[in-house]
């Protein structure tokens, strides 16, 4: 089909037009924005870590995972058997224990953290069987209508809002983690 | 006077163990929704500017189409356009053949259950797996979606169980628990991912501004699905189209809440550009939402985001299930798209409605499809497709009711009724027999006892 053709026929085909709504809504606004981010993340299933800027992330990842053996990350500073841009294929990061990626903000209202594309192979997010989210504490927002204003994509023009571990509710509606992606999520807030 | 979609419904009435479950699962959900809506002091905020965006971008349709398709092309993503069905397949196959895919994994589109892709392109040899796991136990059962958001929700996990041992994804037999059969399809499912050439995904909104197809799931399956094959497909209705990231903050917020009562899905994920080494194609399907647009009393059925909260408050679809309406989506959304699409095959699903207009009140986006389906119930006529023997009785009342001196008469002698033997009511012939009892009818009609009321008032006085 020519697309002009179909533009002629919507154009010629609308009965009556419509203007956008004029006044944006007004999101909820939270008192304490961490406190309902960090009740928000453990509804939706994932565990929340509060540290300082000085701890040891990489002690705090250990103590946090103490029986995983293979760790992902190309994130600076972070130990990592597997690095997302060295792979040969998105496969190679199969079977890895857990990963370790950088949120840029995270939601109040429902435990979103904002996720660009920032690793050569963006699997690690999803392929890993524990997803370690690191966070700064300053960058949360109450709810999505300011998150939308803060998306940016990187040069990968792919991003994701994760919140909490991959889900199903198919049998039965039993909620069950691990469908597919990541079985836990952990949230590291940092600040 | 039985209708398709009550004929079917009555067979899965005969199991009422089956249908009792269905019913509270559904409103399990509803309840959760309300929950969601009353935490949000916004809510109805939300859904009158779910309804303008809305309104406004699939009246402007063309405009922002137009937008979409130049800024995915700058990001050097291959745009289609398919008139229909057909078209749709035979492009969706021309790619993944240059691409010599044998293996696709699909990410739960109920667009291309609309036009039937899968049995295409399975016919043309290629394995199509489907990765939702509601999805892949229906595929795996050769079954069809019964809810667009909880497709299998209508199974046992017995059923699934049994079959997961038959196709040797689960080799402890007898062990039915729902974690250990999603661990299961888990492992077998990620084979399937390594595999595949390609995948495919939906999208939920498609933003004009920006060129970012996005797609909410839970278990992440479009991300699995595109981020290990190299090749991504996405189908998409033409009426998916979206302003900007404005408006989807909007829908981000609504989608999830009103369907299956979270927060949120898990996974928001934004698709602007192929992977590295990959390609990413967009197909735009019309398949006669243009012509949907052109109904002046029906355009409105466009604004729906396919969330499911119609069906899960509906009376008739949470007793009747999913597959008791003759097109592939079910309840109130169902019954009107189906009628868009094709009145006299589909207008057996207009009497599944009891109007009690609950599918209105939850709508996220104000599509009034209670409201709709009344609509189409007056226009029944045109198509031939009118139930005649309610329309006698119509036209019947009518003339009573039109006719002073008869409806007095009637009214006069109705308590003769009380005296008619029960058998003769529990004929096959009066269909409101079935399953009701037969009123009394009063010794004196109403008017009667209100006129003597009056009159003894005023002696009083
Ligand atoms: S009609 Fe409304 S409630 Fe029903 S699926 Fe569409 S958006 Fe949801």
């Amino acid at each position: 089909m020519k697309k002009e053709d179909l533009f002629a026929k919507l154009r010629q085909g609308t009965c009556q037009q419509f203007d956008m709504p004029k006044e944006p809504v007004k999101g909820i606004v939270y008192d304490d924005v961490a406190k309902q981010f960090i009740e928000m993340s453990k509804t939706v299933g994932a565990k929340v870590i509060e540290v300082s800027p000085d701890d040891d992330l990489n002690e705090t990842i250990r103590a946090a995972y103490p029986e995983a053996k293979v760790f992902a990350s190309n994130v600076e500073g972070v130990k990592a058997d597997r690095n997302p841009d060295a792979v040969a294929e998105a496969a190679d990061l199969n079977g890895t224990d857990v990963g370790i990626i950088k949120g840029v903000f995270g939601v109040a209202e429902n435990g979103c953290v904002w996720i660009p594309q920032t690793m050569k192979e963006r699997s690690v997010c999803f392929i890993s069987e524990e997803l370690v989210i690191l966070l700064d504490r300053n960058s949360l927002v109450n709810n999505m209508h300011e998150a939308y204003k803060q998306v940016e994509m990187t040069e990968y023009g792919y991003g994701v809002f994760i919140s909490g571990p991959s889900k199903t509710a198919d049998i039965e509606q039993s909620l069950v983690m691990g469908a597919q992606a990541a079985r836990g999520v952990t949230v590291i807030l940092i600040g | 006077m039985a209708t398709s979609h009550s004929k079917k419904a009555a067979e899965f009435l005969k199991n009422p163990e089956k249908i009792t479950r269905h019913d509270q699962t559904f409103w399990s959900v509803r309840e959760k929704r309300d929950k969601m809506a009353a935490m949000l002091p916004e809510w109805e905020d939300l859904r009158e500017h779910a309804s303008q965006i809305k309104q406004h971008t699939v009246t402007h349709l063309a405009d922002y189409l137009e937008q979409f398709a130049n800024n995915l092309e700058k990001n050097g993503v291959i745009v289609h356009w398919a008139k229909d069905a057909q078209e749709f397949n035979e492009i969706a196959y021309g790619i993944l053949e240059t691409h010599k895919v044998k293996k696709l994994v699909k990410s739960k589109s109920m667009l291309t259950e609309e036009c039937e892709m899968n049995d295409y392109l399975i016919e043309r040899g290629i394995d199509v797996v489907e990765t939702d796991l509601g999805e892949r136990i229906i595929q795996l059962m050769n079954l069809k979606p019964a809810h667009i958001v909880m497709p299998a929700i209508h199974l046992m996990r017995d059923e699934v169980g049994e079959m997961f041992e038959e196709k040797g994804i689960s080799t402890e037999e007898g062990n039915h628990d729902p974690t250990f059969l999603t661990q299961c399809a888990r492992y077998s499912l990620r084979e399937e991912f390594i595999e595949a050439e390609a995948g495919m995904t939906g999208c939920n909104f498609g933003v004009a501004a920006t060129g970012d197809c996005v797609i909410c799931t839970n278990e992440g399956n479009a991300d699995m699905s595109t981020s290990i094959p190299k090749l991504h497909i996405v189908s998409m209705g033409i009426e998916k189209v979206i302003p900007d990231y404005d408006a989807l903050a909007v829908f981000q917020r609504l989608l999830c809440r009103c369907g299956t009562g979270q927060p949120t899905t898990t996974f928001t994920s934004h698709f602007r550009k192929a992977r590295p080494d990959g390609e990413m194609h967009v197909i735009l399907v019309d398949n006669g939402r243009s012509d949907m647009i052109a109904n002046d009393t029906h355009w409105k059925t466009l604004k729906c985001i396919r969330c499911g909260a119609c069906m899960n408050t509906c009376p008739v679809y949470r007793r009747s299930m999913g597959y008791s309406y003759s097109y592939f989506i079910p309840g109130p959304i169902g019954v009107n798209l189906g009628m868009l699409k094709d009145p006299q095959k589909h207008s057996g699903n207009v009497s599944a409605c009891s109007l009690c207009l609950s599918c209105d009140h939850v709508c996220p986006t104000k599509v009034e499809p209670g409201s709709q389906i009344y609509n189409w119930r007056q226009e029944l006529e045109a198509f031939g497709t009118e139930n005649k023997e309610k329309k006698l009785m119509a036209n019947g009342m009518r003339t009573v009711f039109e006719n002073y001196a008869l409806y007095d008469t009637l009214l006069k002698s109705s308590s003769i009724v009380n005296y008619v033997p029960r058998k003769l009511f529990e004929t096959k012939l009066n269909a409101w027999g079935i399953g009701h009892e037969m009123m009394q009818f009063p010794k004196k009609p109403f008017h009667q006892i209100y006129k003597q009321a009056m009159k003894e008032l005023k002696e009083k006085k």
